[in-house]
C-alpha cells in the first residue's frame, strides 16, 4: 500500500527545520503504519520550504516529494488541495494522512479539497488507524456523542487528531538521505492550478492586549462578558 | 406544522429578489460546480442528540436569526434523520430562530454524520435553497461535513467564526451586509470573510454559545427531501460506544488542564463544574479538535490547540513560575501563592460557578 503524509512548512521560527505542530499527529501515525508499506511525505511549496521533508526522510520516511508551487502560504484551501492532489495522484497514494488544522490559517479544509480532487473518501479527526487489507483501513472517530469504529475504503484522506510519540526508526547514518523529488506544476500532465487567494478573506489587525489579574474571580469576570 | 407542502404564501418571496446581484452574476460566471445564484439564505445544519437539538444548534439558529433581520435573509434549519421530526423539536427550532426546516430523510442518516453518508444529503439540501451562509453549530457535523461542502461549492470556509453585521455598509438595495470573522493561526490577526466581497458563499462553524431566549415562532413549515442512501458507501460503521468526552465538543466554557497535573486535577475541577463548562486534559487532542468554545481557560503550561473565535476569550492560570504559551491569551493569572494540588483545584472549580448559564432546556419558551 502507498501511504502518504501531507506536510506543510510551519511558520518561520528560530529553530530551523521543523515539523508543523498540526502535522505531528499525522506523521506519527504514518510512521507507525509504515512497516511493510511504502511511506511518502508530500509537501507543496518552494525549495525554501523543504525542511519538513528533510526531517521526514531523517525519520526513515522512504520517499519525499515536493510539488513545486510558489507562495502557497497565500493560497486558499482549494488551491492547496489541488496542488497536493496532483502530487498524490502521481505517486499513487492509497491512504493519505494529514493534520486536522494547519498552523498558519488553522482552517482544516485542505484535506477535504484533496479528497474531492482525488475522488477519495474523507474522514476528519480520526484517532486510531489500522490497515485491514490493501483496500480498507479501520479507524476510530468521534461524532454525535459517540466514539465510532469505521471501515474506510481506499483511497481515503484522513485527518489525524491524536498526538502520540513519534516512533522514529533511526536511519543508517552511512546511507545518504534520498533526494527530495520535485513534481513541477508546469508538467503538461498536471492540472492547471488556478491561484485564488481571495477566499481566505481580508486580513484585519487584532489589537488585543493581555490583561493580568490577581485572583480567580477577576479572571472569570474578565473572561465572561456575557 | 405541515409536511411536504408548498411554502406558506409570502414566506419565500424574498428568495426571488436578487438582493445581492454581484453574487448572482459571479455565480453565473463561476467555474464551480454550483450552477445557481446564491440567495440570501442562511442554513444551519442541526445536531441532534437523543432526538433533541443541541444547545449550540439552538445558539446557531439564534445567531442566524440575529443577522437575518439585518440582511433580509431566510433562516433554514437542516435536519438529517431517518425519521419524521417530533412536533416539539420543530417548535424548538422555530422558537430558536428558524424560518423553515428542511428535513433530509434517509435510512443512511440515522448515524452520526460522516461525509460519505451525510455529505450527499447536505449537498441536496444546499442545492435546493442556494445559501449565502452555512452556519454549523459547535460540536456538530461541522468538522466532518463543513470542509467537504465548501470544497464542493467552491465556497470559503471558517473553522471557528463569529457572524457579524457590518454597520454602515448596507448594499444598494438597503439590506445589511453580513460577514464572518475568524482568527488566523496563533491568534495574531483576524480574517474577515464577506460573501459579497469574495463572491462566494461561506461555510463556517460557530462557537458553542447559549440561546438565551426564544426569538422566533414555534409554527414553522417543514419541507421533506427524501435522500436515497449512496449506492457504494466508502465508509461503514463497525461499532460505536458513548464518547466519554462528548461534553467537551458542546461546551461553552472549556477548562484545559496541563497533563503534568494528572487526571486527579481534571476530576477535581470537573466535579464542581457548572452546566456548560467542560474540563479536559490537554492531551485529549481528539476531543479538543471537535470543540469551539466561547471561553477557554488553560490551567498550567498548556499550548492551546483550541482556536476559539474573535468574540471568544481565552484565559490562562499559570502555576509556579511557568512561562505563558506562545499563543496569546486575553487574561492571565499568575497563581504564585498556591501550589498545584487539591486546594488549588477546588479554588478553580469554585470560581467556575460564575460562568454558569441556563441549559438550553431552561431557555425554552
Amino acid at each position: 500500500m502507498n501511504i502518504a503524509v501531507c506536510l506543510r512548512a510551519p511558520p518561520p521560527g528560530p529553530e530551523g527545520d521543523a515539523i508543523a505542530r498540526g502535522d505531528g499527529p499525522a506523521l506519527a501515525h504514518a510512521l507507525d503504519l509504515a512497516a511493510g508499506h511504502k511511506l511518502t511525505a508530500v509537501l507543496g511549496g518552494t525549495s525554501m520550504e523543504e525542511g519538513p521533508l528533510r526531517l521526514a526522510l531523517g525519520m526513515n520516511v522512504e520517499r519525499a516529494v515536493r510539488v513545486a508551487a510558489d507562495d502557497l502560504a497565500a493560497a486558499d484551501f482549494h488551491t492547496i488541495g489541488q496542488v497536493l492532489a496532483i502530487g498524490l495522484r502521481r505517486i499513487g497514494a492509497d491512504l493519505i494522512l494529514t493534520g486536522v488544522r494547519s498552523d498558519d490559517e488553522g482552517l482544516g479544509a485542505a484535506p477535504a479539497a484533496i479528497a474531492r480532487h482525488l475522488g477519495a473518501a474523507y474522514v476528519a479527526a480520526v484517532e486510531e488507524i489500522a490497515i485491514v487489507d490493501e483496500r480498507h483501513v479501520e479507524v476510530v472517530a468521534r461524532g454525535g456523542g459517540r466514539k465510532r469504529r469505521l471501515s474506510v475504503k481506499l483511497p481515503a484522506v484522513l485527518t489525524v487528531a491524536t498526538l502520540r510519540p513519534m516512533q522514529v526508526r533511526p536511519r543508517d547514518p552511512t546511507r545518504p538521505l534520498p533526494p527530495i523529488e520535485v513534481i513541477p506544476l508546469g508538467d503538461p500532465e498536471s492540472t492547471v492550478v488556478r491561484r485564488r487567494t481571495e477566499l481566505l478573506g481580508r486580513p484585519e489587525p487584532a489589537s488585543r492586549g493581555v490583561q493580568t489579574v490577581n485572583s480567580l474571580a477577576a479572571l472569570v469576570a474578565a473572561l465572561d462578558r456575557g | 406544522m405541515s409536511m411536504d407542502r408548498p411554502a406558506a404564501p409570502g414566506h419565500d418571496e424574498r428568495l426571488d429578489l436578487t438582493l445581492m446581484p454581484r453574487l448572482a452574476e459571479a455565480c453565473e460566471a463561476s467555474r464551480g460546480p454550483f450552477p445557481r445564484p446564491f440567495l440570501p439564505n442562511l442554513l444551519v445544519p442541526i445536531d441532534l442528540r437523543d432526538s433533541e437539538p443541541t444547545g449550540p444548534s439552538l445558539f446557531a439558529l439564534g445567531e442566524g436569526r440575529r443577522v437575518a433581520h439585518a440582511a433580509g435573509a431566510t433562516v433554514y434549519a437542516i435536519v438529517m434523520s431517518d425519521r419524521d421530526l417530533d412536533d416539539g423539536v420543530v417548535a424548538r427550532l422555530g422558537r430558536a430562530g428558524a424560518d423553515k426546516i428542511l428535513l433530509c430523510e434517509g435510512t443512511a442518516l440515522a448515524t452520526p454524520p460522516l461525509d460519505a453518508t451525510h455529505g450527499p444529503a447536505l449537498l441536496a439540501a444546499v442545492e435546493r435553497i442556494s445559501p449565502l451562509l452555512v452556519l454549523f453549530p459547535a460540536g456538530g457535523a461541522g468538522l466532518a461535513l463543513g470542509p467537504s461542502l465548501a470544497a464542493r461549492l467552491g465556497a470559503a470556509f471558517a473553522g471557528a467564526a463569529d457572524v457579524e453585521v457590518a454597520s454602515g455598509e448596507a448594499l444598494p438595495e438597503g439590506v445589511g451586509r453580513v460577514f464572518l470573522r475568524r482568527w488566523r493561526g496563533e491568534r495574531a490577526t483576524y480574517r474577515r470573510l464577506d460573501p459579497v466581497e469574495i463572491e462566494r458563499p461561506v461555510v463556517a462553524i460557530l462557537p458553542a454559545g447559549v440561546a438565551e431566549a426564544p426569538v422566533g415562532s414555534a409554527e414553522i413549515d417543514v419541507e421533506v427531501i427524501t435522500c436515497a442512501a449512496p449506492k457504494d458507501l466508502a465508509v461503514t460503521e463497525l461499532g460505536n460506544e458513548p464518547d466519554p468526552d462528548a461534553a467537551v465538543a458542546l461546551a461553552r466554557v472549556l477548562v484545559v488542564v496541563d497533563s503534568a497535573y494528572g487526571p486527579q486535577a481534571v476530576e477535581a475541577i470537573a466535579a464542581q463544574a457548572p452546566p456548560g463548562v467542560a474540563v479536559v486534559d490537554a492531551g485529549q487532542t481528539a476531543a479538543l479538535a471537535l470543540s469551539a468554545p466561547e471561553i477557554v481557560i488553560a490551567v498550567g503550561n498548556v499550548d492551546l490547540s483550541v482556536m476559539g473565535t474573535p468574540r471568544g476569550r481565552q484565559g490562562a492560570i499559570l502555576v509556579d513560575d511557568a512561562t505563558p504559551s506562545a499563543r496569546a491569551v486575553d487574561v492571565l493569572l499568575r497563581s504564585k501563592s498556591a501550589a498545584p494540588g487539591p486546594a488549588l483545584w477546588r479554588e478553580i472549580a469554585g470560581a467556575l460557578a460564575a460562568l454558569a448559564r441556563p441549559l438550553p432546556g431552561e431557555a425554552r419558551a
